[in-house]
């Protein structure tokens, strides 16, 4: 990896640069909180958010996307041509990188590749930037607090400036010409592992690291704190909507006004969702919130890893803010030690 | 300049691109090709036998299916469905699906007419691993709908009888009324080369085949276990009393292979839908043998 | 088709009218034989589809809604007094229904009313196919469900809670500073509109048949909101016992 520094100073002229040939996504604060948002300055990014309410994946797996036009009268597919914006998805967090790498492995799988989330990947630039966790952030646990890959650029804040990763040609190209990017000194290489130790110590402590997660999911799978969690489930789908790494979809038609023409699309889902895992004639295999609770745990803890190497969670604390019945990973992090500690009298 | 990057949904029409048939599919696979009816048979009160015809030569000679793997069926406003197919691979050139009306989709397909349009993508899963079993006894239980999918083996395996062992077929219906397939059935029942029994939980006066659950007739198999594959597919409840009875007469855990149902939606292992534990039934099924089925929390 | 009002508002008819630019085009799908708030014509004898707004609040409207199930193949109840009672249904909230006839009316009740019963929504007398939810009715939503009525559809009825459309909507939660909102047990699909427009939910789509009232209940009083206003506010658009239209009553109607 090339590494660089550039002064605080100078963020403004690369995102200015950015602008010039780019929608430029980035943090923006709201009435309530931070969002990704397009911005037309640098005047708008918050760079220090905490985190925001909903994720970045929504510029790779749109809420609702058009899959293609029909017509219904003659049961033909129609003409259909999707040009997407080539964008700059500025100040993302490292938590957040990992969950695109994992929505990458899912819809990138070379045997069925998905042509709507390749146009948007492929016209995305990624700035990550470092961060301090907030009390409900354990991508530490998850083993993603770093981002290995899946960004173009990476600003590491290192005291009023940048230590700046570059990882691909397009990118160090517009940072070449809109900062003077120097070669990093001893004192940078310190400076950056301070900030390294000084995040890595300010996690949450309460929140329990516990080791063999995706074992003891399978030993408790048939335990009472599921009955406890689906009790509680409000069945809102408020986690899968704020999850950067939740990317189950329906599809489903619907016509226009008149019913002649339609569309099919896509939109989310979520298998917290009451009818998710319904089949033709009303059976549903999943009919309880223990159920449906149990399974998005054991998708995100348990089963995405045995299939694809990674948690399906990277610890970004969103759906912790968002769950009103208090269910979330942390919850199972809590149970889990609260069983190691019985076990240990 | 920065990339942009588009995705094209193109109709088939006249002097368009020229490209193969996997060609056009694997450019979107979301796009469903035109499919005409070119045949429907009414096999029960409640099921129909349809057989469809791809428009498109390319995309016809580009659908190579193995028994067990299923098609996403669209009828444009009302939707999408996964079924699986009914027809063997050793008949090409048109595809056969069974349904069962029992809800607005199959509802609304049961009132087309042949010679009417629907889309179909597809094939997808994981087939009945019909090559493993050659050489070998073949054990095939069916309940109810469950024939649908195992016909495709069944008659597979009839195409290419030299090739297998002894083949044994039981299959359950709540009544003789509900029996798929009776007359092929009723004609294979005197044929040395298949042991076959049709089985009713509910009997009629005309009815003189077995009575009782697709459990029933084991009482009476000779397996040879070692040389025996099993091949399962019925409703949710039945496949742990068929499996539990191939574990008696001593057939290996991955010998005895289930196709389960689920509602794949995207058939690529993206949407979801179909997850059972860890495993997307559109990709690592719907065809799972018994150990894989046992790992697989949540899957019976 | 027929287009029938009942004791309501007419809000949802006259919102069906405000889908201008879409309105032929709707309505080209179908033949409006009978529509009052358009056209003095009378009803005619045989129809498909009844579309009914309004709550049953008189011996009268029982009968038509029954006759209305007589005729039609397909019966569509739109807006919130149609589907739970709404706020006409606020009147038959507990006892002393006739107390509050008499003292809104006094001694003669005027017999434009006809004979008044306590109120109720058009599904506690007659089996309703598809309900349009909401106060008042969305144009595309009625559109939508029309279309599925017409041409089948396998897009399922979502029972999921409103927060997960709020979340969507990157939005805070009223929550956060105390504030009630019924979001939390109110039917999905409406996109949380009120809550993405700085007001909380009141439940006008009706009560999820998936809600977790006991759970709602808990978090509201966590909140600090009084016990009492959560079921205040619940009985806005969701009448009956333990604040609404209980699973089992629905399913049971629905056979």
């Amino acid at each position: 990896m090339l590494y660089r520094v550039i002064d605080g100073s100078e963020l403004p002229l690369l995102v200015e640069a950015f602008l010039e040939r780019y929608e430029v996504i980035a943090p923006v604060q709201t009435k309530k909180g931070y969002a990704f948002a397009p911005v037309d300055s640098f005047d708008q990014v918050a760079l220090d958010y905490p985190s925001t309410v909903s994720s970045l994946k929504k510029y790779y797996l749109p809420q609702r996307e058009t899959l293609f036009r029909f017509d219904a009268e003659t049961n033909e597919v129609l003409d259909l041509e999707v040009e997407v914006r080539p964008r700059v998805l500025f100040g993302a967090h490292a938590c957040d990188i990992n969950a695109i790498n994992c929505l990458n492995s899912v819809f990138e799988d070379a045997r069925y590749p998905d042509p709507y989330y390749e146009a948007h990947r492929r016209s995305m630039l990624v700035v990550g930037i470092s961060c301090t966790p907030t009390s409900e952030c354990f991508c530490q646990l998850m083993d993603a607090d770093e981002a290995r890959s899946g960004y173009d650029l990476f600003l590491q804040d290192i005291g009023g400036r940048y230590l700046v990763s570059m990882n691909s040609v397009e990118a160090a190209n517009i940072l070449e010409t809109a900062c003077n990017p120097r070669v990093a000194t001893d004192e940078d290489r310190r400076a950056f592992r301070q900030a390294t130790r000084r995040r890595q110590e300010s996690f949450n402590p309460a929140i329990p690291d516990i080791q063999e997660i995706p074992m003891l999911m399978d030993a408790f799978h048939s335990d009472a704190f599921w009955d406890e969690l689906g009790e509680r489930c409000l069945s809102c789908t408020a986690c899968s909507a704020v999850c950067p790494t939740c990317h189950c979809f329906d599809i489903r038609d619907v016509l226009d006004p008149d019913g002649r023409i339609g569309e099919r699309e896509r939109v989310w889902d979520a298998c917290t969702s009451p009818q998710f895992a319904t089949v033709t004639g009303g059976h549903n295999f999943r009919p309880t919130g223990r159920e449906r609770v149990r399974h998005r745990m054991y998708h995100k803890l348990n089963g995405f890893l045995a299939t694809h190497d990674r948690n399906l969670c990277v610890g970004c604390g969103r759906c912790v803010r968002a769950c009103k019945a208090n269910i979330s990973p942390i919850e199972v992090l809590r149970f889990f030690e609260k069983k190691g500690a019985e076990d240990a009298e | 300049m920065p990339n942009s990057a588009r995705v094209v949904v193109t109709p088939l029409r006249e002097g368009g691109p020229a490209a193969t048939g996997s060609e056009l599919v694997r450019a979107n696979p979301y796009r469903p090709w035109p499919a005409r009816i070119t045949s429907i048979t009414e096999l029960t009160a409640h099921e129909k036998l349809f057989e469809f015809r791809l428009v498109d030569d390319r995309i016809r000679e580009a659908f190579h299916h193995e028994p067990g793997q299923f098609v996403e069926l669209s009828i444009f406003g009302v939707g999408e469905a996964p079924i699986s197919i009914s027809s063997s691979p050793t008949k090409s050139g048109f595809i056969e699906l069974c349904v069962r009306r029992a809800g607005e989709f199959t509802t609304r397909l049961h009132e087309l007419q042949c010679g009417d349009t629907v889309g179909i993508r597809g094939p997808y899963g994981r087939p009945f691993p019909i090559d493993e079993m050659r050489g070998h006894d073949v054990l095939l239980v069916a309940g109810g709908l469950g024939i649908a999918p195992l016909r495709s083996l069944i008659n597979n395996i009839h195409d290419e009888r030299s090739e297998f062992g002894k083949v044994t077929i039981i299959y359950g219906s709540r009544t003789p009324k509900d029996v798929m397939f009776r007359d092929q059935f009723e004609m294979w029942r005197h044929r040395k080369d298949f042991d076959l029994y049709l089985t009713v939980d509910e009997p009629d006066d005309s009815w003189d085949g077995e009575v009782g659950l697709v459990t029933k007739p084991f009482e009476h198999l000779e397996i040879v276990p070692d040389h025996t594959y099993g091949a399962v597919c019925g409703p949710p409840v039945m496949y742990k009393f068929v499996v539990q009875e191939m574990r008696n007469k001593g057939i290996s855990y991955d010998h005895i292979y289930m196709s389960f149902e689920r509602h794949m939606k995207c058939g690529m292992g993206k949407c979801g839908h179909c997850q059972i534990g860890h495993q997307y039934c559109c990709i690592d099924g719907p065809v799972f043998n018994y150990w894989e089925a046992k790992n697989i929390q949540g899957s019976m | 088709m027929v287009v029938v009002g009942l004791a309501s508002c007419f809000g949802c008819q006259i919102n069906l009218t405000n889908a201008e630019a879409h309105l032929m085009d709707i309505l080209s799908q179908v033949d409006v034989e009978y529509w009052q708030l358009t056209s003095s014509d009378p009803m005619p004898e045989d129809f498909d589809i009844a579309v009914i707004e309004g709550a049953v609040t008189t011996k009268e409207a029982a009968e038509t809604v029954k006759a209305l199930r007589g005729i039609a193949d397909t019966v569509i109840t739109i807006g919130a007094c149609a589907n739970t009672g709404g706020i006409p249904g606020l009147a038959a909230e507990g006892a002393g229904y006739e107390e509050r006839i008499a003292a809104v009316y006094g001694a003669t009740v005027p017999a434009a009313c006809g004979t008044m019963v306590a109120p109720s929504a058009v599904g506690e007398h007659i089996a309703v196919d598809y309900e349009v939810a909401c106060c008042p009715v969305e144009p595309l939503d009625f559109a939508r469900v029309l279309q599925h009525a017409l041409y089948g559809s396998n897009v399922q009825q979502l029972t999921a809670t409103l927060c997960g459309e709020c979340k969507r909507n990157e939005r805070g939660c009223f929550y956060e500073d105390g504030t009630l909102c019924l979001g939390l047990v109110t039917r999905c699909g409406c996109g949380a509109r009120c809550p993405s427009l700085g007001r909380p939910c009141k439940g006008c789509a009706g009560l999820s048949a998936d809600a977790n009232l006991k759970g709602a209940r808990a978090i509201s009083a966590g909140c600090g909101i009084p016990t009492g206003r959560f079921e205040e506010v619940l009985r806005i658009f969701n009448h009956g016992e333990g604040g609404g239209d209980s699973t089992e009553a629905r399913s049971e109607r629905e056979g």
